[in-house]
């Protein structure tokens, strides 16, 4: 099957471009094939020639091939004329590919048995002639091509001549096997296929090779690619083996660049010697692997009638792989019955045994050695655990109330990292090594605190167990009891330690204190909130994520073990993309190992695709992918995942980053119409978004989430998302965070300065407008009336005229300065500019001065009941001694306690303070010579009012800010 | 004491700008049947003053002995209790307050405060004035459920309690609150009135007026009158004799979004867009409203802008600024004008001058 698809595209690509050179008179059953086989062969030419040569001449190489054909064509009949055709190409492409590829292949040389060959085949064309039509003229190619290989061989070059048996060879044999190795690289196919072209891009085939054609073979690719985009190259080279480096160095062996050269990769690898490989040159080293493919099927084929399942891909290694296949697919469908065959008795009861295992726990490291990565975290355990009798139980012996050792050694260990990297296995391991026995205690059971009286004993809860463990009151008694059983507590997951466990981190800290003996404590993130005291008391350990060579070189083996076939690059691709978890990728394998044998680059990254271990993504991340320049390219629904990643924060990032993007869309845009066209309809679709997000938070319209991150995220970054460029200078050409979050709570503080402000405006009576036309119409007069008469009158007028004229309107001295506050725009001079210190400092003496002749002020002074936190030095409400009746009088104590119920209320929040405090604020307000008595006790009376008014400060912020807080908190 | 306050009107028979509304009214209240009020007119015409003189007209000095009360009211709603913190101004026989500072939960002011207000008949030892006055500010501001609540209310206790609404634009007023009020439209001052007045405020401060200096000052205040007495007072302040070229200080935000309007007529591209928005963002910072904001650039850019784009300009203001209203987040509406507005201009630049 696989096959006709290839026919068939290389097909088509002949109908289009090269119907000239096939056109000449010949059948029209015969055409195509020739021209396929042109097609393969030319390719190889060039690489003998030059692999510098770009695609486009294949069709001249064609004409120079013509000529050849059309001599055999007169005297052969035509299906031995496309066999000849064939096998020219075949043997092409056989030599160089046995020269450049492993050795391996040449032992396959050695074994061509023509007679299974030809038995071999022919199945799979009976298939193939029923496919399609052009599938037919390659039958004969196939059936015959055994018989004249001689003759061929010797009519023409040699280069030429391997090549076309292997083709041949390739196409029969291969399908037999199960095409196995072809459906992933057709699946590579179909994906390219799929995507879109890259703006150079000719109708380039992707050449299709043997999987380990590039094995050992490191690229580094420089500038744009002929065809391919470079992820696109990637992912070719990988899937045949190859592997990929950022940046060159010693190693690398060929730098894959096509036109630009230049830079700095170029320069280096000019410099190391590099060898320069373009496109077309990678194109021919894989395809000419493909006859050495197909002799190794030769001789596959051989082993086929025994062993037909299974695709070899190297020679004589491959045959003990294949064996062990064989032997673990045997064990896989019958895993309790002995295995037949050729596999030891020991191996037999090795699987009986483990079969049944996880593979996790299987692999599970036996020493520390075995141990990926972090070699120097577990000596470091290591060392700790085995010092510890000597660091510590020396001192334990002098009694309970020793004080805590502090000579660099803790008492317990805090291993820390992220899942699936082994803590709990290196805990474990090591204190096995060590002789200590391990007693684990995890999540699933009780950890709470203990009861105080540990005498209860050990049938009481786990923690009373863990007390009496670790305290080992009646353990210790028995005197050989540390040289014999050592034990070691292994706390697992103890960030874990929540709800059920209450007290459980304190008495984990307070066992460790009294502990006897050593204290293991795992967790996954040391710097939750929860352990932040343990973390006094441990030594720390951060596991880092093994890198993807070490952790791909740990699965070979397991691979290995089982049977599995899986080439070192697919399981480095396996590793990365677990993101570090050896737990995660064991089982994948595993689950991968139970429907194939042999597991291919492809395979993996299909997989992994789908079950892809979810990723925190940071906001950040997000934007950068969805305005990346190739963010077109992303799907709808990842896009969506990407955005909702913070239905909150990627939206503003975007509102802030918006504007830094230059679009690729509108690439030739001279004057900047275009992509001001699309700001504007970005900045619109930003809008919407805030529209949509409304509804949601106001209306709880839930369901319109998606629609408001299309219409917040994915609109605006599908029009601008291209090349980021700074708009400013000294910026850094990162996204920014947003912005309206801080300017928002910036505004939110002036509000409620300006409504204070507006507050005591309105206590004057002189004025009853409201807050905007305060900030809009008087600001202007406030600020001239306060700063003027500094600036020109003398200092000691001028303080008498402010002061006067603040009282007038009951300003205190934070008005004025929020009044200055606001007034204050960028780039203009600040309003206080020009006033001495001096003058400054007299009128802050005036105005203090003057405070003792106010009827009532500096009422927040008094810490109420129910009012936590003291509040910052504020003052209400400053009335002028009222002049009129009584009446007055009592409506302005009325007012005032109202007033020192509002404005202390504004800055209250933490703990209550008791009457003492009250008593003595009073005392010092009343020193003042302030009524506040009266207002208090009107206060005291009135307790209802107070915690009223003690929600003030959130349902301020909620109500005007209208910002995050509010929102988050819903 | 600023002029503005000093020589506001304290009743009726004072009001020097609106002359025949203030005797229509005082007939009004004098025959003791007064309807709901809505008192609408663009900023500093007057409104304030009048209602103010209106309820000195109906309850004599005492209505001027205000007090401010901070309260909060717990609120039953539904399935939660809300803490609502309202800011009053009462005397004996009036309360004033601004539902709409609760934001998007001003309903629950209208349908629980104001009807709580509006329940208790006031206790008049005389027994004459048998209802209180709500005076309702800002009332185009609460949202459309608040609105809705209100209209029962004023039905339901119109008995015991009057409404007096303040606002600058009926058209955000539903209808249904618009036909239960007496309408009364406060237009903007002329500029000869604004003289008028300012030359009255000149003869009693005593101040020498040179000519053509007042008139200055009302083209320069846009009609409102709060505006122009507070930059007479402003002038006043910074430099006295006046002379007849002096300078009439501008606000200071005015001055700064004319800054943004010449930034963005000068270059439309990304970079100026980021400056602007920052700039915005300075204005939002110092509390100067959005909507505001959003006219004055519009006004400040139409006067530079070629005719033929005036309308099309005009409209994706209005566009936006709806928007900006069903929105949260003022500066994205404002700076998408912004990106538009540019977008706009430089294509017609494009096309006029290649």
């Amino acid at each position: 099957m696989a096959q006709s698809d290839i026919r068939k595209w290389f097909m088509k690509q002949h109908d289009k471009g090269n119907g000239n050179a096939s056109k000449p008179g010949k059948p029209t059953m015969e055409r195509p094939s020739p021209a396929t086989s042109l097609s393969e062969k030319k390719p190889v030419h060039e690489s003998q020639e030059s692999s510098g040569r770009r695609k486009t001449s294949k069709y001249f190489a064609t004409d120079t091939e013509n000529p050849r054909d059309e001599q055999e064509m007169e005297t052969t009949p035509a299906k031995r004329k496309i066999q000849k055709n064939s096998e020219e190409l075949h043997s092409a492409l056989k030599t160089p590919a046995a020269k450049k590829l492993h050795k391996v292949d040449d032992n396959d040389d050695f074994i061509s048995p023509d007679a299974r060959k030809n038995s071999a085949k022919v199945t799979p064309i009976k298939k193939l002639k029923s496919e399609s039509g052009r599938g037919i003229v390659q039958k004969p190619v196939d059936t015959d091509e055994n018989d004249e290989d001689a003759v061929d061989d010797k009519d023409i070059e040699p280069p030429l001549k391997t090549g076309g048996r292997g083709g041949g060879g390739r196409g029969a044999a291969t399908a037999p096997t199960g095409g196995r190795g072809r459906g992933g690289g057709r699946g590579g196919f179909m994906n390219f296929g799929e995507r879109k072209e890259p703006p150079h891009k000719g109708e380039k085939e992707v050449p299709e090779g043997s999987p380990d054609c590039l094995a050992g073979l490191t690229f580094v690719i420089s500038g744009t690619l002929d065809s391919l985009e470079r992820e696109e190259a990637e992912d070719l080279i990988k899937r045949h083996g190859g592997r990929v480096t950022g940046s060159i160095s010693k190693k690398t062996n060929y730098l894959l660049a096509d036109e630009d050269i230049g830079g700095r990769k170029s320069s280096k690898a000019k410099e190391l010697g590099t060898r320069f490989l373009t496109e077309d040159g990678l194109f021919d080293m894989i395809r000419s692997s493909k006859p050495a493919k197909a002799t190794a099927q030769e001789e596959l084929k051989k082993k086929a009638a025994i062993k037909p399942v299974v695709s070899p891909l190297k020679g004589s290694p491959q045959k003990e792989v294949k064996d062990k296949v064989g032997n673990s697919s045997a064990r896989k469908v019958a895993p309790k019955v002995p295995v037949t065959g050729d596999s030891s008795t020991k191996q037999k009861d090795q699987c009986i045994a483990q079969c049944s295992l996880s593979w996790t726990d299987k692999y599970r490291p036996k020493t520390p050695n075995d141990i990926i990565g972090n070699q120097s975290i577990v000596k470091q355990l290591h060392d700790w655990l085995a010092n510890w009798n000597i660091n510590f139980s020396r001192s334990a012996q002098k009694g309970k109330g020793r004080k805590q050792n502090d000579s660099g050694s803790k008492k317990a260990v805090l291993l820390s990292g992220t899942p699936g990297i082994g803590k709990t296995t290196s805990a474990k391991l090591v204190g096995q090594m060590l002789g200590f026995q391990t007693i684990e205690v995890n999540a699933s059971d009780n950890r709470g605190k203990a009861d105080s009286k540990i005498f209860k004993g050990v049938n009481g809860s786990t923690a009373n167990s863990i007390k009496e463990l670790v305290s080992n009151e009646a353990l210790s008694v028995k005197s050989n009891w540390s040289k014999h059983v050592k034990t070691v507590l292994i706390m697992d997951e103890v960030d874990g330690m929540s709800a059920g466990d209450r007290g459980g981190v304190a008495d984990l800290i307070a066992s460790i204190k009294i502990s006897k003996i050593p204290i293991i404590c795992i967790c996954n993130d040391r710097y939750s909130q929860k352990l932040k005291s343990l973390v006094n008391h441990c030594l720390l350990l951060s596991f880092r994520k093994p890198t993807k060579q070490q952790m791909a070189k740990r699965f070979l083996q397991v691979a290995n073990q089982e049977g599995l076939q899986v080439n070192e690059i697919a399981l480095e691709e396996l590793a990365e993309r677990v993101n570090g978890d050896m737990r995660m990728a064991l089982n994948q394998l595993q689950y991968m190992g139970l429907s194939m044998s042999v597991i291919k680059y492809d395979d993996i990254r299909q997989r992994l695709l789908s079950s892809m271990k979810d990723e925190d993504i940071s906001p950040f991340t997000a934007v950068d992918k969805l305005f990346g320049f190739n963010a077109g390219k992303l799907r709808m629904d990842e896009r969506i995942d990407l955005s909702m990643s913070d239905p909150d924060l990627v939206p503003l990032l975007i509102q802030e980053n918006y504007i830094n993007y230059r679009p690729s869309s509108a690439s030739k845009d001279d004057n900047g119409v275009k992509r001001m066209n699309l700001l504007a309809r970005a900045a619109e679709s930003i809008g919407d978004g805030d529209i949509i997000n409304v509804q949601i938070r106001r209306y709880r319209q839930w369901q319109l989430s998606q629609t408001g991150a299309v219409a917040s995220c994915i609109i605006p970054s599908a029009l601008l998302h291209g090349q980021r460029e700074i708009l400013g200078q000294g910026e850094r050409n990162f996204n920014r965070f947003g912005g309206w979050l801080g300017k928002n709570s910036t505004m939110g503080k002036n509000l409620r300065l300006l409504e204070d402000v507006h507050v005591h405006f309105l206590a004057s009576r002189e004025s009853s407008s409201d807050r905007e036309t305060l900030r809009v119409d008087y600001f202007n007069l406030l600020l001239k009336r306060l700063t003027d008469p500094l600036r020109i009158l003398s200092k000691d007028e001028a303080v008498k005229k402010v002061v006067e004229f603040m009282d007038t309107y009951s300003l205190s001295q934070e008005d004025s300065e929020t009044i200055m506050e606001l007034s204050k725009f960028q780039g203009h001079p600040n309003p206080l500019e020009g006033i001495q210190p001096a003058v400054k400092a007299a009128l802050t003496k005036a105005y203090k001065e003057g405070s003792s002749s106010r009827v009532v002020r500096a009422a927040d002074l008094i810490t109420l009941p129910g009012i936590k936190r003291v509040p910052k030095k504020r003052i209400a409400a400053i009335l002028e001694p009222v002049e009129g009746s009584l009446a007055e009088e009592t409506g302005d104590a009325l007012a005032e306690s109202e007033e020192e119920n509002s404005s202390d209320a504004e800055n209250m929040d933490d703990t209550i303070n008791g009457e003492k405090k009250l008593q003595l604020d009073l005392q010092s307000s009343n020193s003042k010579g302030i009524q506040i008595q009266l207002d208090l006790k009107n206060d005291l009376k009135t307790p209802a009012s107070k915690s009223k008014g003690s929600s003030k400060p959130t349902e301020k912020k909620g109500g005007r800010s209208s910002g995050t807080s509010a929102k988050r908190k819903r | 004491m600023l002029w503005v306050d000093k020589y506001r009107p304290k009743n009726l028979d004072k009001i020097m700008v609106h002359e025949e509304v203030a005797q229509n009214l005082k007939k009004l209240v004098t025959e003791q049947d007064c309807p709901h009020l809505l008192f609408y007119g663009p900023p500093g015409s007057g409104k304030k003053t009048l209602i103010m003189a209106v309820l000195r007209q109906m309850f004599g000095p005492s209505a001027e002995k205000v007090k401010l009360e901070n309260k909060t009211w717990k609120i039953d709603a539904g399935s939660r209790t809300l803490d609502l913190e309202l800011t009053t101004l009462s005397s004996t026989h009036h309360v004033e307050l601004n539902p709409s500072d609760a934001g998007f939960q001003d309903r629950y002011i209208v349908q629980e405060i104001i009807k709580e207000m509006a329940k208790n008949r006031p206790i008049d030892t005389k027994g004459k004035k048998g209802f209180k006055v709500l005076v309702l500010n800002e009332v185009d501001k609460l949202s459309r459920e608040a609105q809705h609540s209100l209209r029962r209310t004023m039905e339901k206790y119109s008995a015991s309690c009057r409404l007096i609404l303040c606002c600058n634009g009926s058209s955000k007023v539903t209808e249904a609150v618009r036909s239960r009020c007496l309408n009364l439209r406060i237009n903007a001052p002329t500029n000869e009135q604004i003289i008028r007045v300012l030359e009255f405020i000149g003869k009693k401060e005593s101040l020498q007026l040179p000519p053509g200096f007042t008139a200055r000052i009302a083209a320069q205040s846009n009609r409102s009158l709060r505006r122009a007495i507070l930059s007479f007072e402003t002038c006043r302040v910074q430099q006295y004799p006046f002379t007849s070229d002096q300078v009439i200080p501008p606000m200071d935000w005015e001055q700064y979004i004319s800054e943004i309007a010449s930034d963005i007529m000068q270059e439309q591209s990304p970079k100026r867009l980021f400056l602007v928005r920052g700039k915005l963002y300075e204005l939002l910072i110092n509390c100067i409203p959005p909507v505001i904001i959003l006219k004055r650039l519009l006004s400040e850019l139409l006067k530079k802008l070629d005719a033929e784009l005036k309308h099309e300009v005009c409209h994706w203001a209005a566009y936006y600024e709806h928007r900006m209203r069903l929105g949260q987040k003022a500066i994205f509406h404002i700076e998408a004008f912004v990106a538009k507005f540019m977008s706009i201009y430089k294509g017609f630049l494009i096309a006029t001058f290649g």
